[in-house]
């Protein structure tokens, strides 16, 4: 679900469209990768992880973030732990799929380090 | 202290290695290094401003440095002596900054690492202290909320 948040005139942001993040998480994400010059991008790529017989897409996954300099996908995920067992399983199917895609998932916890560090603003 | 003192002394030994520390919480740390390391080396500090401050002023800056340098570092052996390396943000702009101004080389040596949360690899973290949990620190330099730097050792933070 797309929620209405601020978006700030980023500088390090290499897509085309503004972004729209889903939650508070993304946007704070983003603003700090930015602060640093590390430049990125919002769901750029859809992954197709299962198709049915018939070539259709039933399954796939949008990372959150690109980080092209990096390589890297990036996840953010708000979920508790206890609640991130299908996205668990979704990465693990991208890993089987597509072997040289780079993909880190940044947990709830690791959100709440950053949080701590930079002093972030999650609630919202 | 004493391995990655004479670490760094057997690599930079006849280089007279500069060591730039972070302000503020690797102050301890380089002063324990700096005395560890039985070589001629400099010392140098400086100070980024940090996210938090950033967004203190309302407006979405980029990082800059609060306190700059002192010495030219043009052909000289920089050792950045970090407190914690995790998402290598910092370190990232860290090396970025300092590469422009041409040094012999550039490495980077931290007490603490967490590379499990790492978003920028490419970094030259040669020398690491400690690969630690994702558990929070404080003494030994390391502060919450500007307090218990002073502690002589490094304790975890309970929740």
């Amino acid at each position: 679900m797309q929620v209405t948040l601020e978006t700030p005139d980023f500088q390090a942001y290499r897509g085309q469209e503004p972004p729209r993040f889903a939650n508070r998480a993304e946007l704070e994400c983003a603003k700090v990768l930015d602060y640093y010059g590390v430049p990125w991008q919002y769901e750029p790529t859809t992954f197709v992880l299962e198709e049915d017989e018939d070539g259709r897409v039933v399954e796939a996954f949008k990372p959150d973030f690109y980080l092209p300099e990096q390589d890297l996908y990036v996840e953010v995920t708000v979920m508790k732990q206890s609640l991130v067992t299908r996205k668990n399983r979704k990465l693990r199917k991208l890993r089987e799929r597509y072997p040289d895609v780079r993909v880190k998932l940044f947990y709830k916890r690791d959100i709440e380090r950053l949080a701590e560090r930079y002093r972030l603003e999650l609630a919202s | 202290m004493r391995e990655l003192g004479r670490e760094l002394g057997r690599d930079y030994d006849g280089r007279e290695p500069l060591l730039v520390a972070p302000l503020k919480a690797s102050f301890v740390f380089v002063a324990d290094l700096s005395r560890a390391l039985r070589i001629p080396h400099g010392l140098d500090f400086l100070e980024l401003a940090s996210y938090a401050a950033g967004a203190d002023r309302g407006g979405h800056a980029r990082v800059r440095l609060l306190k700059d340098l002192d010495t030219e570092i043009a052909g000289r052996h920089v050792v950045i002596v970090e407190d914690v390396v995790d998402t290598g943000l910092t370190l990232n702009y860290l090396c970025k900054t300092l590469a422009l101004r041409a040094p012999a080389s550039l490495a980077a040596v931290t007490l603490l690492d967490r590379p499990y949360r790492r978003l920028v690899e490419d970094l030259p973290v040669r020398y690491v202290g400690f690969t630690v949990p994702d558990e929070l620190f404080v003494g030994y330099g390391f502060d919450l909320d500007e307090r218990y730097r002073n502690l002589p050792d490094l304790h975890v933070l309970e929740s």
